[in-house]
C-alpha cells in the first residue's frame, strides 16, 4: 500500500526536487529514510558515532549528486542504501586492525526517543516482515548473502570462509536474492 | 552487442550490485547496462532485494540531533553539475578510448573557457534545464497515475457490489462535503470538497475499518485546492458487510495504523 509504488513515486518526486536545488526536499528525504540508512550503517560499523558520520555523508552525497540518480537501476531508497553500504564498508576497511570488530552499541540509541512512536511502529513492522523473509532462506544461502552484503566480503573470501566452491557461493547468493525478492512480493 | 557478452555480463550483475568486481569489470558492466534494458531491469531487481536485506538490520533509531547535523552539512554544500548520461551509446566508442580521452580533454577546455566567460549564465541555464526536466518527469507520472485512477474509479462506480457512504465532517472539517464509494471487490473511491488545509506537516490518510481493524487505503490527494480524492484497490480481502471509512491527519507518507484526529467518517 504505502510502501511499494506509492512510496516509490513520492521518492522520485522528492529526488527531482533535490536535483532542482530544493533543500526542503532533502529534509523530507531524511525524514523518510534517515532511520533506514542509520540502521544499515550501524549494522555494518557496529557503533553509533561512525554510523552518524556515514548518514551525514550519504545525505550530503545525495544532495550533491541527485542528478546522477538513475531510476532504471532501482528505487531512491535502494540508491541511498547503496551509498550508505559503500561508505560504511570503506570505513570498516580503513580501520586499523586493532579496531576491527569494534562494537560499542550505544545503549542510549536503543531507547532513543527521537522518532515518533508511530514511525517506529512502521519501521518495526516493515523490518519484521523482512526479517521473517530473510530467516526463511536456507541457512547456507543466508550466511553467504550476509557475508557479502553486511561484511563486504568478495565471493572468493566467502568461499574460503565457508569452505565451499566459488560457483556454489555464487549460486547461493543469486538464489537467495531471487527468493527474498519473490517472497516479499508474493 | 553480442549475446555472448550479454550472457557473461548477466552472470556478473549480483557481484556488480555488491561492489565485488574489480574496476575494469565494474566499468564494463556499467557500460553494458546503458545498452541493455534487460540487464538494467535485472539489476534493478537485485538492488531491490538488497534494499530489503538492508532492512533486516536491527532497527536502531538515530539520535534526534542527527537530522539538524545532516541538514546543516547540506546547507553548506553546492550541488554538482548534472552528469551527462549517454544511453544506448554506440559500442564502437569502447574501441577508441583515446578518442574519448581527447574528446573529454577538449570538452574540459571548452567547459573551462565557457565557465570563465559566463559562469552565471551557465548556472542559470543549468538550473532551468533541471527544473524543466523535473517538471516533465512529474507531469508524466501524474498523467499515468490519473489514467490508472480513472480506470479504477469507473470499475468501482459500475461494480455490482458498490455501495455509497456519506462521510460526515468532524472538527474543522464540519463543513466538508464528502462521499465514499465502496466495492469490496473493486476498491474505494473517496471524494471531498471544501476540505480544510491539513495542519502543518500533516497529510490526510484514508482508512477502511472492518471488524474493528483499520487498514490504510492511501493518502487523500490535492488538498491544497480544498478538494481531495482517493481511488484505491480494496486494501484487504474483506467479506464482512459492515464497513467504516474514515479520514485522519497523519505525518507525510502516512502510517500503518491511524494516530491522528478523525476529520471525516461514515459507516454502512
Amino acid at each position: 500500500m504505502l510502501e511499494g509504488n506509492a512510496a516509490t513515486a513520492i521518492d522520485k518526486r522528492l529526488i527531482n526536487r533535490v536535483a532542482g536545488g530544493e533543500r526542503d526536499a532533502i529534509a523530507e528525504l531524511y525524514d523518510r529514510h534517515g532511520a533506514r540508512v542509520y540502521a544499515l550503517a550501524h549494522r555494518i560499523l557496529g557503533n553509533g558515532p561512525d554510523a552518524e558520520d556515514v548518514v551525514q555523508e550519504v545525505f550530503s552525497q545525495a544532495w550533491r549528486t541527485a542528478n546522477s540518480y538513475q531510476p532504471d537501476r532501482g528505487a531512491v531508497v535502494a540508491w541511498l542504501l547503496v551509498i550508505a553500504r559503500t561508505r560504511a564498508l570503506d570505513r570498516v576497511r580503513a580501520r586499523k586492525p586493532s579496531e576491527q570488530g569494534l562494537d560499542e552499541a550505544d545503549p542510549l540509541a536503543l531507547v532513543s526517543k527521537s522518532a515518533a512512536p508511530a514511525d517506529e511502529l512502521i519501521a518495526r513492522e516493515q523490518a519484521e516482515r523482512v526479517r521473517a523473509a530473510v530467516m526463511q532462506l536456507p541457512a547456507d544461502q543466508r550466511r553467504a548473502l550476509e557475508l557479502a552484503y553486511f561484511d563486504g566480503l568478495s565471493q572468493t573470501e566467502i568461499a574460503a570462509k565457508l569452505q565451499a566452491p566459488l560457483g556454489t557461493v555464487k549460486t547461493r547468493i543469486r538464489t537467495a536474492l531471487a527468493t527474498l525478492r519473490r517472497s516479499f512480493h508474493a | 552487442m553480442s549475446s555472448e557478452r550479454h550472457d557473461r555480463i548477466a552472470e556478473l550483475l549480483e557481484e556488480f550490485a555488491l561492489g565485488q568486481l574489480g574496476p575494469e569489470q565494474q566499468a564494463e558492466v556499467d557500460a553494458h547496462l546503458r545498452d541493455c534494458a534487460a540487464c538494467a531491469q535485472a539489476l534493478c531487481e537485485i538492488n531491490e532485494a538488497l534494499a530489503l536485506l538492508a532492512e533486516s538490520a536491527p532497527a536502531i533509531q538515530p539520535p534526534a540531533s542527527l537530522r539538524a547535523r545532516v541538514l546543516a552539512s547540506v546547507a553548506n554544500e553546492r550541488q554538482e553539475h548534472a552528469r551527462e548520461h549517454t544511453t544506448r551509446t554506440d559500442s564502437r566508442r569502447h574501441h577508441w578510448p583515446w578518442l574519448a580521452t581527447a574528446a573529454a580533454l577538449l570538452l574540459s577546455i571548452g567547459l573551462a573557457f565557457s565557465l570563465y566567460r559566463s559562469e552565471s549564465e551557465r548556472q542559470a541555464l543549468s538550473q532551468d534545464v533541471q527544473r524543466a526536466t523535473a517538471e516533465a518527469t512529474n507531469l508524466r507520472e501524474r498523467l499515468l497515475r490519473f489514467s490508472n485512477q480513472t480506470d479504477l474509479a469507473l470499475a468501482i462506480l459500475t461494480a455490482a457490489d458498490m455501495r455509497q457512504l456519506p462521510l460526515a465532517g468532524r472538527e474543522d472539517a464540519a463543513a466538508t462535503a464528502a462521499r465514499a464509494y465502496w466495492s469490496p471487490t473493486r476498491g474505494l473511491l473517496v471524494v471531498a470538497d471544501r476540505l480544510p488545509t491539513p495542519p502543518p506537516g500533516r497529510v490526510y490518510q484514508v482508512w477502511v475499518i472492518e471488524r474493528g481493524q483499520p487498514v490504510s487505503a492511501g493518502l487523500l490527494g490535492d488538498q491544497a485546492e480544498g478538494r481531495g480524492m482517493l481511488v484505491a484497490p480494496p486494501p484487504r480481502q474483506g467479506g464482512g458487510t459492515a464497513v467504516t471509512v474514515a479520514v485522519t491527519d497523519e505525518p507525510p507518507g502516512g502510517l500503518v495504523a491511524p494516530s491522528g484526529t478523525i476529520r471525516l467518517a461514515g459507516s454502512i
